[in-house]
């Protein structure tokens, strides 16, 4: 498995200084993610095998894990959250795929809308998720406007869009935080290789839908891949924009997870973090299933 | 068929004019190269015949058809590039393929087309190799056959040959002759390279700052250059101005026999190569030279460049014989016929 | 693209992007706004007021501790990532497909499940409800990607400047200094940047670990949305942005215009 941020080989590397003078480079680094991520995550194992000595719990067993899984809100908070992540990696995923194509054939004097677009990168998500609800809740702006224009006489007539079922407000704010990403990680790809080979492409007969179809999409592929697994792996796995825009019942995973932490009842915590530990089994299964795919895919040509 | 016609080209980059009045006649199976020093405007003629780049006056006619409006996918010329630009998330097969499968050909008739294609290019056993496990003269030659498969009417050939190292270079440029001898095809190929030039090509046209200088054999060019600087391009030095009287060019290196056709009065260029002028160490003797001392050397190793003062006059001359010093009196020999006389304005 | 396209284009990103911020400005201003209004029936300056004022000083609180936070975060991320950036980026070497995998897995694992199973271990350290224990948290997914960041400055960078240095007579430490710390400065900040927003920007773990005790702004502005006065987290939330604002810019001045490719 290769890093999803480093796709496509270093441009120079050399054989090692030397094992002391690397190992020693990387030793902080590795110390942080083994003790701090690694001790977290082995810990969080522990706790969910119900091995809590502080609190009387010294017995292994798979029992908290068994009571999250057999819950019968489980299967519908892991469908919810499956259908968010999974919605919203699509839309923004969809969406960025043209947008990187505009800003690519941009000149770079369009600075303005460089700008812009790079705007929703460094807005944290609790404060769009809070915008979202501002604009449509049902007294919201979207609301008021529809009143305005005689399209609906009250807050009631208004659908649904926060809170809701289908998760729209959610979708509608991941979407939106994560376009720019997908999109500047693929801009990034396009401007590095993009204008030679499509030139080539053209004197090699490709029309303008087999340039993209044969040229551009295979050279955004894996970098359109990663960014993707990433915004599913946030997506799937984040609280606040779902405890804002969510609605009570069910709950996405993650949700659930904190509330089963910190409710007053000691003995329901092992169960929270066996939740989110579900959670991060799915992701990182998720992450796995891609690499697999994708290799089956390239050994049968389907891609490149 | 293969024709390739300019006619009044004329290409702005901005406000800025790079290619004006350009007219040129590729003929149909003829291998032209289209010379002249970097950032005269070769690539800009190139890119404006694939149809890249959009002329902004002038026309550009394959087999007679005017292509201005065809868009370069439709156009039968194809451009292979000065990097190879090999598709990265293909194998060797699938990049020489590509052109065959945009155009729809069916998988069995491509095979046929890429395996005579590999075996022309000597590419034979690669094609399943990832390109970034090839060579750079693999990679170049996979670029050539990209383009070969698709037999178009004219193939553009964009110094592909100028990343390689000498000794690939040539063995490039002989497969190149091989091929387009075999195939026939109509080539234009672009290079700065004035021997890879006169190797490669049965006509070479050079450009020189944006205008065509001359067109003509490579031993046309080379012999009878139209003006100095294009005698100067292909290392003419030596250029003295003389009387022309009674069919003879009177000049401070001699007299010269030119024939009577030029025209009797009148001060008149010419040039003599260095290599054809003889040189030899001062005879006590009578002798018929041109006396003169040695300024300074520089030794090329099969060749030594000496330059000689003449009066008021210095000749370069080159010689195979390194046996010469700066001081040394010497005597150089111009031989009449090797004499070429600009014709005037 | 023609001008009437990228007209098109610029007005849809622009209007896509521009109006959540709209209507944080409108409620931040909104004395009275009720339904169906479009526009606040009355502005005033209250939300942004007691922002200000000694009632709010809950916020300036949170701000300090978002901004200590952050910064300590990013700076320790940043130290830590140039030499395993460099190993990384400049050198092949056994095992780096498994270091790769490491670094990996706290991008992608979701940060609450770690916070949950530091918590404890934490507490016993006596390191819950503190900077310190805050800091440590963060520092499990900031520190990764600021090494993915310098791994790739250093991919493209190119050591034979350093060697050139040597000849030409600069030490060891002059060389680190005077050469590569240039020449990465943009990654750098990039790392910096990245390392500051994402610290800046998380919540859960933060409360987890922090308690009650470390407010930073996030903890804060999800207290104010449980109270329901709206132009007050319209304005908290406003000033939750500033910073991301402020280094959007410093980026676009300095580093050019695809330097932010990757920032979450």
């Amino acid at each position: 498995m290769t890093s999803p941020l480093t796709t496509g080989a270093d441009a120079r590397t050399r054989k090692g200084p030397g094992g002391v003078a690397l190992s020693l480079a990387l030793l902080p680094a590795l110390a942080v993610v083994l003790i701090l991520f690694g001790g977290g995550f082995a810990l969080g194992i522990v706790q969910a095998l119900g091995y809590l000595p502080g609190a009387g719990l010294g017995e292994w067993s798979l029992a908290h894990f068994a009571r999250v899984l057999s819950d019968p809100d489980f299967l519908h908070s892991f469908l919810l959250t499956l259908y968010i992540a999974g919605a919203s990696t699509v839309i923004a995923a969809g969406i960025s795929i043209p947008a990187a194509l505009g800003l690519a054939s941009l000149s770079k004097r369009s600075r303005v809308i460089h700008f812009i677009f790079q705007m929703p990168l460094t807005v944290p998500h609790l404060v769009i998720a809070i915008a979202v609800m501002f604009m449509l809740a049902p007294a919201g702006l979207l609301s008021r406007a529809a009143t305005g224009a005689g399209w609906i006489a009250s807050p009631a007539d208004f659908p649904l869009l926060i809170n809701d079922a289908w998760g729209i407000g959610i979708i509608l704010t991941y979407v939106w935080k994560e376009i720019p990403f997908i999109t500047l990680m693929l801009l990034a790809v396009l401007r590095h290789t993009g204008r030679d080979l499509l030139d080539v492409g053209r004197t090699l007969k490709a029309d303008a839908w087999q340039r993209f179809r044969y040229i551009t999409l295979p050279i955004i592929f894996p970098a359109l891949g990663a960014a993707s697994l990433i915004v599913f792996a946030y997506t799937f796995g984040a609280f606040e924009v779902p405890f804002l825009l969510g609605q009570t019942y069910p709950m996405t995973l993650p949700v659930w997870a904190y509330k089963h932490y910190s409710d007053i009842d000691l003995m329901a915590r092992p169960e929270g973090i066996a939740t989110g530990i579900v959670i991060a089994l799915v992701v990182m299964a998720a992450v796995i299933l891609a690499q697999v795919l994708t290799k089956a895919a390239r050994k049968r040509g389907l891609i490149a | 068929m293969g024709e390739l016609d300019l006619k009044n080209l004329r290409i702005d980059y901005g406000a800025r004019m790079i290619i004006r009045d350009f007219n040129l006649a590729v003929r149909n199976g003829e291998m032209m190269s289209l010379l002249g020093p970097s950032g005269a405007g070769k690539t800009t003629i190139l890119k404006a015949i694939a149809g890249l780049l959009a002329p902004a006056a002038g026309d550009i006619l394959i087999d007679g058809q005017s292509v201005r409006d065809v868009p370069p996918e439709k156009r039968d010329a194809v451009m292979v590039f000065q990097k190879p630009l090999l598709f990265p998330f293909m194998n060797v097969a699938q990049n020489i393929g590509f052109g065959l499968r945009m155009q729809g050909q069916p998988g069995r008739e491509a095979r046929r087309h890429i395996g005579a294609i590999l075996a022309l290019t000597q590419l034979e056993g690669l094609e399943h190799r990832k390109v970034h496990e090839l060579s750079g003269g693999q990679q170049q030659r996979v670029a050539l056959a990209r383009a070969l498969v698709l037999k178009p009417s004219v193939l553009l050939l964009d110094e592909p040959l100028s990343n390689l190292d000498a000794n690939l270079r040539q063995r490039m440029r002989e497969l190149i002759q091989t091929i387009q001898s075999e195939t026939r095809m109509t080539m234009l190929f672009v290079t700065h390279d004035q021997s890879e030039a006169l190797m490669i090509s049965h006509r070479v046209a050079l450009l020189l700052e944006g205008r065509l200088r001359q067109v003509g054999a490579p031993r046309e060019l080379f012999y009878q250059p139209a003006d100095p600087e294009v005698a100067r391009f292909f290392g003419g030095r030596n250029f003295f101005q003389g009387h022309v009287r009674d069919g003879k060019l009177h000049s401070d290196l001699g007299v010269f026999p030119v024939g009577p056709q030029n025209g009797n009065g009148h001060v008149r260029t010419a040039t003599i190569r260095p290599e054809d002028i003889r040189i030899a160490p001062r005879a006590t003797g009578q002798s018929r030279g041109l006396r003169g001392r040695v300024v300074k050397t520089r030794f090329e190793g099969s060749s030594t460049r000496v330059v000689v003062a003449c009066g008021a006059n210095e000749v370069m001359v080159l010689t195979p014989e390194d046996a010469f010093r700066p001081g040394q009196e010497v005597e150089i020999t111009v031989p009449p016929e090797k004499i070429r006389l600009f014709p005037g304005d | 693209m023609k001008k009437s396209s990228r007209r098109f284009f610029g007005s849809i990103v622009g209007a896509t992007v521009g109006l959540p911020f709209l209507s944080l400005v409108l409620w931040s201003f909104a004395e009275r706004w009720f339904y169906p209004a479009l526009w606040p029936q009355a502005w005033g300056l209250r939300a942004w007021r007691y922002i200000t004022s000694t009632a709010g000083f809950q916020v300036m609180t949170a701000i300090g501790h978002s901004v200590v936070v952050a910064a300590v975060t990013a700076a320790i991320a940043v130290v830590i990532a140039v030499p395993a950036g460099r190993a990384l980026g400049q050198y092949d070497f056994k095992g780096k497909d498994l270091v790769s995998v490491l670094l990996t897995l706290p991008i992608i694992v979701p940060p609450l499940c770690v916070a949950m199973g530091l918590h404890l271990w934490f507490i016993r350290l006596g390191l819950a409800e503190t900077y310190a224990g805050v800091i440590g948290v963060h520092l499990t997914f900031c520190l990764p990607y600021a090494i993915f960041v310098l791994w790739g400055v250093f991919a493209n960078y190119n050591p034979d400047f350093e060697d050139q240095a040597r000849s030409l007579g600069a030490s060891r430490a002059v060389v680190m200094a005077r050469v590569m710390l240039p020449m990465i400065l943009p990654g750098i900040s990039v790392a910096a940047l990245f390392a500051f927003l994402l610290s800046w920007s998380q919540y859960l773990s933060t409360l987890i670990i922090g308690g009650g005790r470390v407010t930073t702004l996030p903890v804060l502005l999800f207290a104010l949305m449980g109270s329901g006065d709206r132009p007050v987290a319209a304005a908290v939330s406003l000033v939750f942005v500033a910073p991301a604002f402020i280094a959007l810019l410093f980026s676009a001045r300095h580093l050019g215009n695809r330097s932010l490719a990757g920032v979450r």
